[in-house]
C-alpha cells in the first residue's frame, strides 16, 4: 500500500518516482484519498508506473481517489487513473 | 462572444435608441408639436426595427411592425390624421413593439391576445386600403421604397456551424514551466472556464518508468474549444508562461457553411452588420451607432458636425481610466505629504509645483468623470410608459410632464435612480392623484398631472417628483403612526414632520398597500437605498393641492469630499454633505439622559450624543464628550444628533475604493479609501450609524411600555 | 485549511491593501518589505503563493525570485509579480527569474483573487 501525497506537484514527483521504483514487482494498491492537488508531473509518473505493472504482469491499483484527484486527472484526459467509486470496495 | 451575438446585440442598442424615438415622436405629435419631419422619423424608427427583425427572422415582431408601419405611411401620406386618439393607440402600439423587442432579448414574453388586438386596432386605422399582410408576406415584402430589402444573412445552420467549427490547441509543457510554478493541470482548467473543452492526452513520448526523469515534462496535450471562443482568450491563458509551454492554436474548420465567414468569422460578421446598417437607415446618419468610428472605417467619415463628433468607448476601458487617476490622486496626496514631512516643504519652488500638479490632478479627475456622465434621459424616457400603464391599471387620467432630461450624472448614479422615480412615480398615481371623478367634485381638471424634473443643485442632482392629487391626509398618517407604536400619541409634530412619517420603517400598512404600490417595496425601503448611496429623499405636502418628493444623490459615487476623523485609533472619513458643523463641547453642555445615553445642548436645542467609537463596536464605553470633538450631523427628517469622536485630523477628497465584493457589508460602514499617508480608512455611513445607535436606545423603552 | 501568502512590497499602502484584500479573502498573510526581508521571511514560514513588487530597495523583484527558487521547497511555489510596469522586457526578465504571472498595479481585488486562486487550485 502507497498512499500518495496531498500536494502532488514538482517537489512530490521525485520521491513518488523513488517510491513506485522500489515497490517494483509485487501487486499494489495506491491509497489516492489524500489528495488536495495533482499536477502534469506526478500524473505521468502514475502513468509510467501503470503502464510497467501491466508489463510485468501485476495488478495495479488506485483506490478511495478524493475529489481533487478524480477532477485533477478527469481534466488532464486521464480519467481512467481514478476508478469509479462503485468499483472501490 | 459568439460574432452573430454580437451583431444582435448591436442591433438591439439600435432598437432601444429607435424605440426611444419613436416614443418621443408620438409624445411629440400628441403635444401637437409635431410636423411632417416628426412623422417621417417616427416612421422611419419602426421601419428600421422591422428591418432587423427580419433580419434575424424575428417574424412576429415583423409581421406587428409591419401592421404599425403601414399605419403610420398613411400617416406620412396625408391619409391619417394624427388625432389625439390616433397617436394614443400608436404610443400602446409602441408599447407592444418593446415588448417584441424584450422577448426578441430573451426578456419577457409578448402577450399574444394583446399583441393581436392591437394589430387589429391598428389595421382598422388603414383598413380601407391595406389589407393585414400574413407574416410570411410581411418577412418576404420586396424591395420597398427605401431601397430596403429584408435581408436575411445566411449564416448557414447557425447552430452546426458553431459545433463544426473549432480551436484545435496542442501544448507541451517544455523542461523549465514547472520549476515556474506553472502546471499543466492549471492551464487546462482555465482553458475549461472559456467555454467546453474536449482534452485528449498524448502520452506517446513517456518512457519506461525506470528511465523516466521525474522533472522533465514528457506528456502533452490536445485540446478542442468552441470556435466561438475568443482567439485572444484562449492566447492570454498562455500570456505569461511564453515559450515554457510552446502551443500551436489552429481554427478547425469542420464543415464551412454557405457564408464565407468561417476563416475569419468576426471580420466578415463585422462587414455584414455595417451593410445591414447602411441598408436599414439610409437617411438616418445620426442615428447610426457611431461604432463605425470606433471601428476606424474610414470611407465612413465624420459624423455630422452639428451633431458633434463623438466614439463610443468600451465602458471598461473608462474604468480603467478612473481606477489610474484614482491612484494619481492617491499618489500625489502622498506626494504633497512626504513633501510636508521633510524640509522640503520650506523650498518655495517645490510648494508652488506641487499645488499646481494638485491643481492639474483635480482637474484630470474632473475631466475624466464627465466622459462617464450621461443626460438622465436614459431613465427618464422608460417613465411614459409606466405612467400609461399605472393609469390603466388604476382608471385614473394622467399626464406626464418632462423637465431637465439632458442634466447629466454620472454613470453609477444614473443606473441607481430608475427604481426610486419608478417607486415614487407609483406612489404619486396611485395615492396622490385623485380618481377623475373625485377630481371633477373638487373642480379640478380630470386629468391629474405628475411632473418628473432633475435639476443639479449645489452639485447633488436632484429629482423632483411633484402631484396635482390631494396631498397627504396627514391626521390618517398621524393616526397610523400612532397604532404602530412609531411615534407617541402625544407627540408634537409639524406638518412636514408627519409627511415625512410615511419614510419610517413599519409605517407602509396593509390600507396603503394596492397592486400598485404595492408591488415592489415601501417607502422606508426605498429611502434606505438612497441612503445608501449618499443620497436623501424628502416629501413636501399641501392638502388639497398635492404633493412634492425630492430626491438628492450625490453627482458621483467614485470620489467623496470628507472629514478625516479617528475613533479608538481607527481612521474614518465623514461624508462633508452631512456634517452641519463641528465643536468642542463644553462640560456644563453635556447632561445624562438614562444610564447610558446623553445629550448635547446645542443653542437651546438638545440633540443625542453618539460615540462613534461604540457605534462601530471598536470600544464598550464611551469617551468623555467634553475631551472628544463633535460633528453635528443632520439626518435625512431633519433630526440632528452629535457624533463624538476623538478628533479631527483634516478635510479632503477621498477616493472610494470599491471593496464591496470582498468586505461583508457593516452597519455603519458604507466602504473604504486610502489616505495620503497610505493608511486605509474607513468611510461612514452616518445614517447607519445614528439609526443604530436611536434604535438601541429605544428598543428597550418600547419593550418596557 | 487555509492557504498562506507571502506579499513582498516596499509601499505599505500595497501591503495593506494586499492585506486587506487577501484576509477578507480568507488567506493567511505573510508580509515583507523588501526582497532580502521576503527570503528571511521564508525561512520562518512556508507560503502557497508569493505576490512580489519588482522595484525595491536592497534586493530586488527579481533577485528576490532567484533566491527563492534556490530554495528546494520553493522550486514550484507560484510567485506572481504586482508591478506597475508592463513592458515585455521586465516580463521576460522576470519569467527568466522564475515567475509565474504577472498582475498589473494598480490590481482590481477580484483580478487578484481570481488569479492567486487559480495558481494555487
Amino acid at each position: 500500500m502507497l498512499r500518495l501525497s496531498p500536494v502532488l506537484d514538482l517537489g512530490a514527483a521525485a520521491p513518488l518516482w523513488r517510491g513506485l521504483c522500489e515497490a517494483r514487482g509485487a501487486a499494489i494498491e495506491i491509497d489516492a484519498s489524500q489528495v488536495e492537488r495533482i499536477g502534469g508531473l506526478c500524473l505521468q509518473v502514475l502513468l509510467a508506473a501503470r503502464t510497467q505493472w501491466r508489463a510485468d504482469g501485476r495488478s495495479f491499483a488506485i483506490v478511495q481517489p478524493s475529489a481533487a484527484f478524480a477532477d485533477g486527472v478527469r481534466l488532464m484526459a486521464a480519467a481512467d487513473l481514478a476508478p469509479q467509486q462503485e468499483d472501490v470496495q | 462572444m459568439d460574432p452573430m451575438d454580437a451583431i444582435k446585440a448591436t442591433y438591439f442598442q439600435e432598437c432601444d435608441e429607435l424605440l426611444a424615438s419613436l416614443e418621443e415622436g408620438l409624445l411629440a405629435l400628441e403635444a401637437g408639436e409635431g410636423d411632417s419631419d416628426t412623422i417621417n422619423a417616427v416612421f422611419r424608427a419602426v421601419h428600421s426595427v422591422k428591418g432587423g427583425a427580419g433580419a434575424f427572422g424575428f417574424d412576429r415582431m415583423v409581421e406587428f411592425a409591419h401592421v404599425f408601419e403601414t399605419a403610420l405611411d398613411a400617416m406620412r401620406a396625408g391619409k391619417l390624421d394624427p388625432e389625439p386618439e390616433v397617436v394614443k393607440l400608436m404610443l400602446r402600439a409602441t408599447d407592444v413593439l418593446v415588448d417584441h423587442v424584450q422577448a426578441a432579448k430573451g426578456e419577457g414574453a409578448v402577450d399574444e391576445g394583446r399583441a393581436a388586438a392591437m394589430a387589429d386596432d391598428l389595421a382598422a386605422l388603414t383598413s380601407s386600403e391595406a389589407p393585414k399582410p400574413a407574416a410570411s408576406e410581411a418577412a418576404a415584402a420586396t424591395t420597398d421604397e427605401w431601397g430596403f430589402a429584408p435581408l436575411k444573412f445566411d449564416f448557414g445552420d447557425e447552430a452546426s456551424a458553431a459545433s463544426e467549427a473549432k480551436w484545435r490547441l496542442v501544448m507541451r509543457p517544455a523542461p523549465q514551466m514547472y520549476a515556474k510554478g506553472h502546471d499543466a493541470a492549471l492551464f487546462l482548467r482555465e482553458l475549461a472556464r472559456l467555454g467546453d473543452a474536449q482534452v485528449s492526452l498524448d502520452a506517446s513520448a513517456l518512457p519506461d518508468l525506470e528511465s523516466l526523469q521525474p522533472e522533465t515534462p514528457y506528456l502533452a496535450w490536445t485540446v478542442e474549444l468552441p470556435a466561438s471562443v475568443e482567439e485572444a482568450a484562449i492566447r492570454d491563458v498562455f500570456d505569461f508562461v511564453g515559450e515554457d509551454c510552446p502551443i500551436e492554436l489552429t481554427l478547425e474548420g469542420g464543415e464551412a457553411p454557405a457564408a464565407p465567414s468561417a476563416e475569419a468569422p468576426a471580420a466578415d460578421m463585422q462587414a455584414l452588420l455595417q451593410a445591414v446598417q447602411d441598408e436599414s437607415s439610409p437617411e438616418t446618419s445620426a442615428t447610426v451607432p457611431p461604432a463605425a468610428a470606433e471601428k476606424g472605417s474610414a470611407d465612413k467619415g465624420a459624423p455630422k458636425g452639428a451633431q458633434g463628433a463623438t466614439i463610443r468607448v468600451d465602458l471598461e476601458r473608462v474604468d480603467r481610466l478612473i481606477d489610474l487617476v484614482g491612484e494619481l490622486v492617491i499618489n500625489q496626496a502622498m506626494l504633497a505629504q512626504r513633501v510636508a514631512e521633510s524640509e522640503l516643504a520650506c523650498s518655495s519652488s517645490v510648494a508652488i509645483g506641487l499645488d499646481e500638479l494638485e491643481q492639474l490632478t483635480r482637474e484630470i479627475q474632473d475631466s475624466v468623470m464627465a466622459i462617464r456622465a450621461q443626460p438622465v434621459k436614459s431613465v427618464f424616457q422608460r417613465m411614459p410608459r409606466l405612467v400609461r400603464e399605472i393609469a390603466g391599471a388604476t382608471g385614473k387620467q394622467v399626464r406626464l410632464v418632462m423637465e431637465g432630461e439632458g442634466t447629466e450624472v454620472d454613470k453609477t448614479v444614473i443606473e441607481r435612480l430608475s427604481d426610486p422615480i419608478t417607486h415614487m412615480l407609483r406612489n404619486a398615481i396611485d395615492h396622490g392623484l385623485e380618481t377623475p371623478e373625485e377630481r371633477a367634485a373638487a373642480g379640478k381638471p380630470e386629468e391629474g398631472a405628475v411632473r418628473l424634473a432633475a435639476l443639479h443643485r449645489s452639485g447633488r442632482i436632484v429629482i423632483e417628483v411633484s402631484d396635482d392629487g390631494k396631498g397627504i391626509n396627514r391626521p390618517r398618517v398621524r393616526d397610523i403612526a400612532v397604532e404602530k407604536g412609531l411615534i407617541a400619541a402625544d407627540a408634537n409634530l409639524t406638518d412636514d414632520e408627519i409627511d415625512n412619517l410615511i419614510f419610517l420603517p413599519g409605517f407602509s400598512t396593509a390600507s396603503s398597500v394596492s397592486n400598485i404600490s404595492g408591488r415592489g417595496v415601501g417607502m422606508d425601503v426605498v429611502k434606505r437605498s438612497i441612503q445608501a448611496l449618499g443620497g436623501r429623499i424628502s416629501i413636501a405636502s399641501q392638502p388639497g393641492k398635492g404633493s412634492v418628493f425630492t430626491l438628492s444623490l450625490p453627482l458621483t459615487l467614485a470620489v467623496l469630499d470628507g472629514m478625516v476623523i479617528s475613533a479608538s485609533g481607527q481612521t474614518l472619513v465623514a461624508p462633508l454633505t452631512a456634517i452641519v458643523e463641528t465643536l468642542r463641547p463644553k462640560p456644563e453642555d453635556v447632561r445624562a439622559l438614562g444610564p447610558a445615553g446623553a445629550v448635547l445642548a446645542v443653542r437651546g436645542a438638545h440633540v443625542p450624543l453618539i460615540d462613534v467609537g461604540v457605534a462601530l463596536g471598536l470600544r464598550h464605553a464611551p469617551i468623555d464628550p467634553d475631551h472628544g470633538v463633535v460633528l453635528l450631523v443632520e439626518s435625512e427628517g431633519g433630526g440632528r444628533s452629535a457624533l463624538v469622536a476623538d478628533e479631527i485630523q483634516g478635510q479632503r477628497q477621498v477616493v472610494i475604493k470599491s471593496l464591496e465584493a470582498n468586505y461583508q457589508r457593516v452597519d455603519g460602514i458604507a466602504a473604504a479609501t486610502i489616505l495620503g499617508d497610505g493608511r486605509v480608512a474607513l468611510i461612514l455611513d452616518v445614517e447607519a450609524v445614528v439609526e443604530k445607535r436611536l434604535n438601541e436606545r429605544h428598543a428597550p423603552l418600547a419593550k418596557a411600555s | 485549511m487555509s492557504k498562506t501568502i507571502l506579499t513582498v512590497d516596499d509601499s505599505r499602502m500595497i501591503r495593506e491593501m494586499l492585506l486587506i484584500v487577501l484576509q477578507e479573502a480568507g488567506f493567511n498573510v505573510v508580509q515583507a518589505e523588501d526582497g532580502q526581508d521576503g527570503l528571511e521571511a521564508l525561512r520562518r514560514s512556508s507560503p502557497d503563493v508569493i505576490i512580489t513588487d519588482i522595484n525595491m530597495p536592497r534586493l530586488d523583484g527579481y533577485g528576490f525570485i532567484e533566491g527563492v527558487r534556490q530554495d528546494q521547497r520553493h522550486r514550484a511555489t507560484p510567485i506572481l509579480v504586482l508591478s506597475t510596469e508592463s513592458s515585455p522586457e521586465k516580463k521576460q526578465r522576470a519569467r527568466e527569474a522564475g515567475a509565474t504571472g504577472w498582475i498589473v498595479k494598480p490590481f482590481k481585488a477580484d483580478t487578484l483573487l481570481d488569479v492567486v486562486r487559480r495558481v494555487s487550485a
